[in-house]
This record gives C-alpha cells, structure tokens and sequence, in this order.
C-alpha cells in the first residue's frame, strides 16, 4: 500500500468514526431528553432503550480512544513517510547514480587498458622493440587496471545505502502494523509482516555512508586530526 | 611488514590489499570483524587498517581492545570508513585510532597515511 493510499485510508476511516460518534451523541441527547420528563413509573420499553443508549455510550467512548489512537498512528506514519522516506528516496537515487558512475568509469579503463594492448601490440611488431615505451605501456596498463578495482567501492557505499533504506522501510512496516492491530487485534505479525530481507542491525552501516564529496570529507578528518593532535601536544 | 586489513566487506578488503601492493607492502593479513582481527594480531603485525562498521565487534571496540593489549598498544591503527561527521572521527581517535581515511579512497591517500605513521610502524 502506498504512503499515499494508507493516509486516504485512514482519513477515511477517521470521517466514519466521526459520523458514528455523531449519530452517537445524539441518541444520546435524545435519551437524555426523554429521561427529564417526569413519569410515575417507566414503562418497560423505556428501561430497555436506556440499557441500550448504556451500551452504545460505552461503544462511543471505545471509538473515541480508538479514534485516538488513529490519530497518533496518522501523525507517526506522516512523520516517517514525509521526513525518513524522502531521505530514503534520495539515498536510493543516489545508490543508483554512484552503480552508473561505477560502470561508467569502469568501462573507460577497459577502453583506455584496450588501447595500452593495441600500442604494446604495435610495439611487438616492430622490427625493434622499444623497450622504454613498452615498460611505460605497462605501466600505464597497471594503472588503467587499478582504477577499476578502485572503482568498486561503489559496492562497499552503495550496500550500506541499502541497509539503511531497508530499516527505514521496517519501521514504516511496524507503524502501520501497530495501525493496522487497531481494526484487526488478532492479526499475526508472522502473517502481516515479512521476514527483513536484510540485516537491519544499525551498527553494521553507517546511515550517511556516501560516494560523495570524499574529497572535503578527507579533508575535514585530516583538519580535525591535526587540530586535536594539536592540543594534546 | 605486515599488515592486518580488518573489513566485514570482502570487496573492500580486496581493494586495500591490492593499494598496499600497489604500493610496496605485499605481506598482509586479513580479518572479517573485530573479533577475529584480535585473534589474528600477533607481533608479527606491524600495521592496522581498519573498517568502523563491522559485526560482532566494530572497527573502534577492535581499536580499544587492541591498546589494552601489551604487544597492541602501539601498533599504528589506520581507520577507513564511510563515516566522516566530526563526532565520529573524535570517537575514532578516543579509541586510539592514529589517522583516518574516508571511503571511497585514492591510493594516494593511504600512502600518504601510511607514510606519516612508518616511523612508529618501525
């Protein structure tokens, strides 16, 4: 159910128990009323119609606490979809731009390793090997090479970007289960919720984990390290 | 020397290996959390680089143990982490962490980091 869908849902559900609670008062009001004139004795039709406005009563004051309780549900699900979710919805896109960046970086090397090949082959097929540029070939070669593997980090980020979106959509799944235990008490949790398809433990990513601006970012631990070493000395 | 390279992540342990050949160092050791990075130090490890997030015991819980340790507790610890917010880094040198390196990193910086902290290694 989307985020949007769940709050109709429940502004919905809110209209009717308000309707329900009106209908309510006014049997109420209307027993009240007939209960201030003044009878000898009250014929048993009456006693009957007071017993059940009793009932209804109570069934009104249930309905308002759970009116209550939706209400709390509402702003808790509101607070999660409209701050974590939009957080998490960004991390996703980023998640799926830092993979692109990945591949796409990782294919120049290949292009640029492919060329390295092409000129050490050209090399090769000269009537004298230059060995200087061969060895300098090489090199470059190793580099292009190496850039990849560095290229994969992206796998390291991007899986604890993951994580992270995963227990934010656990605890929007345990708000609206709490919500939904409100119209259905003996709901199972084993039959409403689904295994995490992941490990949520927090202590395993870090929720600000980012391919970005690694750069200020190293600068920041290297500004903070020489400041405090600073001190101590 | 040899290294002790501590990451949950095998893709990233693979990558820090490779940077440490890249750059001279080709005796390495590695372990997949706190726990087994204590199991696997011994004084034949000059050098530590380590992940913070990390199963069973994280990279800065590995940190403490290992200075409470007679033959760790002046080993170079080199933490690499996504982390990079000021109070995790302060955490990090609480810990005893001797420098800090953000994910993702250049080799370029860890040889800079590692040549800064060489002279203790020796």
């Amino acid at each position: 159910m989307t985020t949007n869908r769940t709050q109709e849902v429940l502004y919905e559900s809110e209209a009717a128990l308000r309707l329900v609670d009106h209908e309510l008062n006014e049997l109420h009001d209307v027993q009240e009323d007939e209960t201030q004139r003044p009878v000898a004795s009250p014929p048993n039709g009456v006693e009957g119609l007071n017993e059940i406005a009793a009932v209804l009563n109570r069934a009104n004051t249930q309905i308002i606490a759970v009116l209550a309780r939706i209400r709390e549900g509402k702003l808790a699900i509101e607070s999660t979809a409209v701050g974590r979710v939009k957080v998490t919805q960004d991390k996703l896109r980023e998640v799926t731009t830092a993979t692109e960046d990945a591949a796409i970086n990782i294919m120049d090397a290949c292009d640029r390793a492919t060329t390295l090949v092409d000129e050490l082959d050209s090399i090769d097929a000269g009537e004298t090997v230059d060995r200087v540029k061969s060895a300098e070939l090489r090199g470059s070669l190793r580099d292009e090479l190496f850039l990849m593997m560095g290229a994969l980090q992206f796998q390291d980020i991007t899986s604890q970007q993951l994580a992270h979106a995963s227990s934010v959509l656990d605890e929007m799944e345990e708000r609206m289960f709490e919500v939904a235990k409100l119209f259905d008490p003996s709901i199972s949790p084993e039959l409403a919720r689904a295994e995490p398809a992941v490990e949520n433990n927090s202590a395993l990513f870090d929720a600000n984990a980012t391919m970005r601006d690694s750069d200020s970012r190293q600068a920041l631990a290297d500004e903070i390290f020489t400041i405090v070493k600073g001190q101590a000395a | 020397m040899k290294f002790l390279v501590v990451d949950d992540s095998a893709t990233m342990r693979r990558i820090v290996v490779n940077s440490l050949q890249r750059i001279g160092f080709n005796e390495t050791v590695e372990a997949a959390d706190g726990v087994e990075a204590l199991q696997k130090f011994d004084q034949s490890i000059c050098f530590v680089i380590t992940d913070w997030n990390m199963p069973n015991m994280s990279g800065t819980e590995f940190a403490k143990a290992l200075r409470l340790r007679e033959d760790g507790k002046n080993v170079p610890v080199l933490m690499v982490t996504a982390r990079s917010v000021r109070d995790d880094i302060l955490v990090a040198m609480e810990a005893g962490v001797n420098n800090y390196i953000v994910k993702p990193f250049t080799p370029a910086v860890l040889k800079e980091k590692i040549d800064a902290l060489l002279p203790a290694a020796a």
